[in-house]
């Protein structure tokens, strides 16, 4: 999921004492003050202006909605094409907003922020924060009246995740949610080396298999983290109680409802162990926690045979969308057994009606067609038949003759489903449709944690939050990529976290659990 | 200024009008933001509807073991970088000057201006092809020729004051010498033939003329630079050292424990807090600063 592979930056405001000196005369900064109230209250009234469409008195919601391909300069086309389904249909008018994966969080928080008009978004992995920073409006009383097919289509098990204390906030996207790991490899080097890839049950069976290539093709490190510091390695089993899974702080292990220190686990030492071998064996390579080449770049300058991910999709579609990445034919293998599906495992993608929406039943109802309505939601994802796509005789649908996704006017396609419902997505070509089963049956008969439909608000550890998060990005990727020794390493990391306050963290999410369980047994 | 006496100063002011402009806009509506760092921002409540929470913003600048690590590493490293950055940029200056105005010297200074048009990322990659621990020029050149064994640069934490500093004066030297070499032909050129003429050494002159004339310019530029002491380079401590956390311990400064720290938080008041809290040291220190120069040396105080 490269789309959670974000870093959200905070925007630091530095304010630059020096040039403040230079003033001393009293008038002047008197009528710099007035000066600047002026500016600023009329800067926040300004936002009160009407949002109905021009003389037609449909509400217009504004959809910010994320694009992994170039972002259309001029969306009208496709919002009049929208508004002519849904203005029969709800009375609504769509207006929308486009946001590449890296600056997607930031211009939601800043508009919200300046008070601009943003009726809806979806979360990127951190729902809890959204509702505890009260972004999120609560839609209890409105769903069943407002988005009945969501509701339908998410049923009880799902739509449980995007509740709060008894208050419904959000509607998590009805897609694949359970993210298989994967090793994706080099079929060249495997076939020529006779390597046996069946046989491999979980991370240390990799290892022989590892040494071949590497005794066979000794410039390589074999095997590369997925992004820097990552490498990926499938813990199954743990729920990570909506905690980021590349910085968990505090889980839940198997059937068990004690919140334990992930970092204290035998599981997690042991892994630890492996990477140090493969480190020390050059399986991997030594710079690996530091380096910022990603695996795709490693595989196809022909620096590694493969690396270790998580996808929503079977096996041989993860091969095929690797290979258009890397140029080179990949494989896949699922490693190990699927993880447990925890809270965030559905709720990681959220959407949200703005708690500073105007129309929030308007929105609603047009979230709603997104889960129900295949026109709607596919002619937002793809735009205009004919124009920016054609559709086979089958159902499926390809760029025009000549086109690809970087040259078609309007596309915010995308191979896995984040908007609305993914099952009534249109296909595109060379996609084998038989996935979509395969997909469904992932998501029924997944392993339910425990926790599951719980979700942690950390807003009373903030300060231990920080701490621990520093103390994490020290140590984490290096014990991950095997360049810290964990014989030491390890205890000296828990020693930090302890020090950073991860107990105080923990106690505080027991805490929380316990009353969760108590009222959802 | 005053020969014509009937034009009344305010007049003068206009002339300061863009410039006051950019700082009202640029400085002063941005420094409203100030009492976010004492808010617990909730979106539905608004800016002026959160709650006030007093310092809670601030405390996880202190309560952390790291406090007084990355306290110590940015004061220090902007000491480094002020005490040295001030000495080589003086010292290319005052060779820069000997050039006098030939082709020579747009030569020299362009190539010394250049490094300060890289950006940080760039300049973090041109580190890695020389550090890289498998296919690195150190590595892969010089230690092998001098037969030492390969350093996994990375991880080797030494190493990294030395190179942080070299990096920051290698980027930064070029730079600032200009404001030297500005002063520097600034200066009256017949006191240095009468230094030759009563047989001064051109050593002599440097350090009897160049010099002192030169401090009321060190001056002002050290005390600018001290007001931005608790202020680290972002990209010069997280982009050259790949925010490789082998490393933190020296390259740990406010700025990136912030970033850190906050980057999956998001959170827009502990951002605000932070920024308080570094411009109020700041602004603390300068005017220390400023005192000493004052009590010591009173025509070259800032104000």
């Amino acid at each position: 999921m490269t789309y959670l592979n974000l870093r959200l930056t905070i925007i630091l405001r530095r304010i630059d004492m020096k040039k403040i000196m230079g003033l001393q005369c009293k008038f002047f900064a008197a009528a710099f003050l007035s000066a600047i109230l002026c500016l600023y209250v009329s800067g926040c009234s300004r936002t009160g202006n009407t949002s109905s469409a021009k003389g037609k008195g449909y509400d217009t919601v504004v959809f910010a909605l994320m694009s992994f391909n170039n972002i259309p300069g001029d969306v009208t086309k496709v919002e009049e094409a929208v508004n002519k389904l849904t203005e029969p249909k709800i009375g609504v008018d769509i207006k929308l907003k486009l946001y590449g994966p890296a600056n997607y969080a930031q211009q939601v928080s800043l508009a919200m922020t300046g008070g601009e008009q943003l009726d809806i978004f979806h979360s990127l992995g951190d729902f809890s924060q959204i509702i505890s920073k009260g972004q999120a409006h609560d839609i209890t009383d409105i769903v069943d009246t407002c988005a009945p097919d969501a509701k339908k289509v998410l049923g009880e098990k799902f739509i449980k995740t995007g509740y709060k204390d008894g208050k419904l906030y959000g509607l998590p996207a009805y897609k694949s949610y359970v993210l298989q790991p994967q090793f994706i490899y080099r079929k060249d080097i495997a076939d020529k080396l006779g390597l046996d890839m069946a046989g491999i049950k979980n991370m240390y069976d990799l290892t022989p298999i590892l040494e071949k290539v590497k005794a066979a093709y000794p410039q390589m490190n074999p095997f590369a983290p997925i992004e820097q510091g990552n490498t990926q390695i499938p813990y199954s089993d743990v729920d990570y109680l909506t905690d980021d899974m590349r910085s968990p702080k505090g889980v839940l292990i198997g059937d068990n409802t004690n919140v334990e220190n992930f970092y204290n686990t035998e599981e997690f030492k042991k892994s630890c162990v492996l990477m140090r071998e493969w480190n020390q064996k050059g399986l991997i390579s030594k710079d690996a926690a530091s380096s910022t080449s990603i695996a795709v770049e490693l595989v196809s300058g022909g620096k590694a045979f493969g690396f270790m991910g998580s996808y929503g999709y079977p096996p041989d579609d993860t091969a095929v969308e690797i290979s258009h990445q890397t140029g080179v034919e990949m494989k896949s293998i699922l490693i190990g057994d699927a993880p447990v599906m925890a809270t965030d495992t559905v709720s990681a993608i959220t959407w949200v009606i703005s708690s500073g929406s105007r129309h929030p039943e308007s929105a609603l109802k047009l979230l709603n067609l997104m889960y129900s309505d295949p026109d709607v939601l596919n002619t937002i994802l793809y735009g205009i038949e004919g124009e920016d796509y054609v559709k086979n005789t089958d159902g499926t649908v390809k760029y025009p003759d000549g086109q690809d996704a970087s040259t078609v006017p309007y596309t915010a396609q995308l191979s896995c489903g984040i908007l609305g419902n993914q099952f009534i997505q249109y296909i595109m070509t060379g996609t084998n449709p038989e996935s979509l089963k395969i997909e469904k049956e992932w998501n029924e008969n997944a392993k339910i944690s425990k926790a599951f439909g719980f979700m942690f608000d950390n807003s009373s550890v903030k300060t231990e939050y920080s701490s621990v998060n520093n103390v994490i990005n020290q140590y984490l990727p290096g014990l991950r990529c095997g360049s810290i020794d964990p014989s030491k390493g390890i205890q000296e990391f828990n020693k930090k976290l302890e020090d950073a306050g991860l107990d105080k963290i923990i106690s505080e999410k027991q805490k929380q659990l316990d009353a969760w369980l108590a009222v959802n047994k | 200024m005053g020969n014509k006496k009937n034009i009344p100063s305010w007049q003068f002011l206009f002339l300061a009008l863009p410039g006051i402009v950019y700082l009202i806009v640029n400085n002063y509506i941005p420094m409203l933001g100030i009492f976010l760092a004492f808010k617990d921002f909730n979106f539905s409540k608004g800016i002026f509807g959160s709650a006030w929470c007093g310092f809670d913003n601030f405390k996880f600048l202190f309560k952390t073991s790291d406090a007084i690590l990355m306290t110590r590493n940015t004061i220090l490293y902007n000491l480094a970088f002020i005490v040295l950055g001030t000495i080589l940029a003086i010292f290319v200056a005052i060779l820069m000057s000997e050039l006098g105005a030939s082709l020579k010297l747009k030569f020299f200074q362009s190539s010394l201006l250049l490094p300060n048009l890289l950006s940080w990322v760039v300049i973090a990659y041109i580190c890695f092809a020389f550090l890289n621990s498998e296919s690195g020029f150190i590595n892969k050149t010089i230690n092998r020729w001098l037969q030492i064994e390969s350093v996994s640069w990375y991880t080797e934490k030494q190493a990294w004051p030395g190179i942080l500093i070299f990096v920051f004066l290698w980027k930064n030297a070029g730079y600032t010498s200009i404001v030297y070499l500005a002063s520097i032909s600034g200066i009256d050129k017949s006191v240095y033939e009468a230094a030759d003429i009563d047989g001064a050494s051109k050593l002599r002159q440097i350090f009897s003329i160049t010099l002192p004339l030169l401090k009321p310019t060190v001056i002002i530029m050290t005390l600018m630079a001290v007001g931005r002491i608790f202020f680290s380079d972002f990209g010069l401590f997280y982009q050259v050292p790949m925010d490789s956390g082998a490393l933190y311990s020296v390259t740990q400064t406010i700025d990136t424990y912030v970033y850190r720290g906050l980057m999956k938080l998001n959170d827009v008041g502990m951002s605000a807090a932070a920024g308080l809290f570094q411009s109020v040291v700041g602004f603390v220190v300068v005017m220390l600063a400023n005192g000493i120069v004052r009590k010591t040396d009173s025509d070259n105080a800032l104000f």
